[in-house]
């Protein structure tokens, strides 16, 4: 597993994400106003006609808002080649001009990597000559080598040993496409690690970060393989309650549009209110009433217009499963800050 | 000095473009690259312009895999460049030119052999039952 970070670096600054931008008409979230962070209240985004998808900006800026910024996280030592530390000497300004300049780089690193749906598989004959049947015993692949088409263009076709003239599927598409040009960060053939069987000894060691930046640089966005390691690594760690380990990164996001599309947001829920992070909360009730509008609590907020603590009171009561745990926590935490405020 | 330079500059009396399968590889493991030039050319020597290839031993997936630059390809076609029989072969496979005729009369001489094999078979195990009848 040696090297994980530079392939995780690498499938950032790869084709991806210029043909991202360009093919599946993704836009970046548009860089918000420095605000201090997680501190403004959650307000409560506009509910559109129709779900609300991803790529939305309300629902980015609270994906974005919960996944918080702890540089030391974001810019921990990725392994490189040793270089002996520099240091620098810095005025107070000057350190707080580079603190700025962290925070953009950090900014542009949390991107969150498309959530797309599961592509639809291709079965397009082009020609069927029934004369070609048992002239050759393998099949043949043929790929458009041009270097000017989009790879999502481009033709690639198979010809089998009974004649007939196929499109190639998306796997043999992806194979193709990987032999001839080749992206850094990707094998031609899947490793074994993708495999669910091996997915358990990895989310054993807590490496689900590791193997989400291996996945992002394996699969395309919407292919089956992608779709499903993101959906079992987000499983495994509500099962587990770990959201810590992806907080800060940006697989944050992701997991929280699973969650809440699925309606498991209690864990997250409860392990917010143990950290202290109440605007984070609200923004993921917020959240879960912008994606399920029908829902009680969604209408309740609606009329009586309630914020804060009184709406995490509101959803557990009506929404959510583990509403004694809730209540056990948002009593701890308000003891904590009238001691705190007491003493 | 002089031969050395004089070589460089040999022109060829005639000939064309060909676009044809050049041989390249190891003993036993040969890999064809598609390839634009000079019919008077050695077949691996200089060409115009690499156009492709092709392995011909399947991989571990029981796949022969091709790669074709159609664009480039076109634009030599249209520069007047023949093909060779294999090349053409290689593109009516692939769908680019129309099957050639010489695959679909591989084709159905292969089936004329398959057939005359399947009748042999079957005509001596008969006259042979018939042999063993008589004798025993």
């Amino acid at each position: 597993m040696a090297a994980l970070g530079a392939w995780g670096r690498a499938a950032r600054r790869g084709r991806l994400w210029g043909a991202a931008r360009v093919l599946w008409g993704w836009r970046r979230p548009q860089p918000q106003p420095q605000r201090a962070l997680g501190q403004d209240a959650g307000t409560a985004g506009e509910k559109k006609d129709g779900k609300p998808s991803f790529t939305d900006e309300a629902v980015q800026d609270l994906l974005y808002r919960m996944t918080g910024l702890d540089l030391q996280k974001v810019f921990r030592p990725v392994k490189q080649e040793l270089k002996p530390p520099k240091y620098k000497l810095l005025t107070e300004k000057q350190l707080q001009e580079a603190t700025k300049k962290a925070i953009k780089e950090a900014k542009e690193k949390l991107t969150m990597p498309p959530v797309l749906d599961e592509r639809e598989p291709i079965d397009d004959v082009l020609a069927e000559d029934k004369i070609l049947e048992g002239v050759e015993t393998t099949k043949y692949i043929f790929t458009d080598l041009t270097y000017s088409i989009p790879h999502r263009e481009r033709f690639i076709v198979v010809r089998e040993p009974n004649g007939v003239l196929r499109k190639a599927t998306w796997e043999e598409r992806d194979r193709m496409i990987q032999i001839f040009f080749p992206k850094e960060g990707r094998r031609v053939i899947p490793p074994a690690v993708f495999k669910n069987e091996h997915l358990v000894t990895v989310f054993q060691q807590d490496r689900h970060e590791d193997i989400l930046n291996m996945c992002i640089a394996q699969f395309e966005p919407d292919s089956a393989d992608y779709i499903r390691v993101h959906h079992r690594t987000y499983d495994d760690i509500e099962k587990h309650a770990k959201y810590d380990l992806l907080r800060s990164t940006r697989h944050f996001g992701g997991m929280v549009w699973y969650l809440v599309n699925r309606k498991k947001t209690d864990g997250l829920l409860i392990d917010m209110i143990h950290r202290d992070l109440l605007d984070d909360a609200t923004s993921l009730i917020t959240l879960y009433h912008m994606l399920h509008p029908e829902c009680q609590s969604a209408k309740e907020a609606e009329e009586r217009k309630l914020q804060g603590v009184d709406l995490i009171k509101v959803f557990a009561k009506t929404e959510s499963q583990k509403e004694g745990y809730i209540q056990l926590a948002l009593q701890a935490y308000e003891e904590a800050m009238a001691t705190s405020t007491a003493s | 000095a002089l031969s050395a330079g004089s070589r460089l500059l040999k022109g060829y009396r005639g000939g064309h473009v060909v676009i044809r399968l050049a041989l390249g590889g190891c003993t036993n493991r040969p890999f064809y690259r598609i390839v634009a030039a000079h019919s008077r050319r050695a077949r691996d020597g200089k060409y115009l312009e690499q156009l492709g290839c092709l392995d011909p031993l399947p991989n571990a997936r029981g796949e022969k895999v091709a790669g074709l630059n159609l664009e480039r390809l076109r634009h030599w076609l249209g520069c007047g460049a023949q093909l060779s029989r294999p090349a053409e072969k290689l593109l009516g496979l692939a769908g680019f030119l129309p099957l050639h005729p010489m695959t679909v009369t591989g084709a159905e001489r292969l089936r004329r052999r398959e057939r005359a094999q399947e009748a042999a078979v079957s005509n001596p195990v008969v006259g042979g039952s018939q042999e063993h009848g008589e004798t025993a």
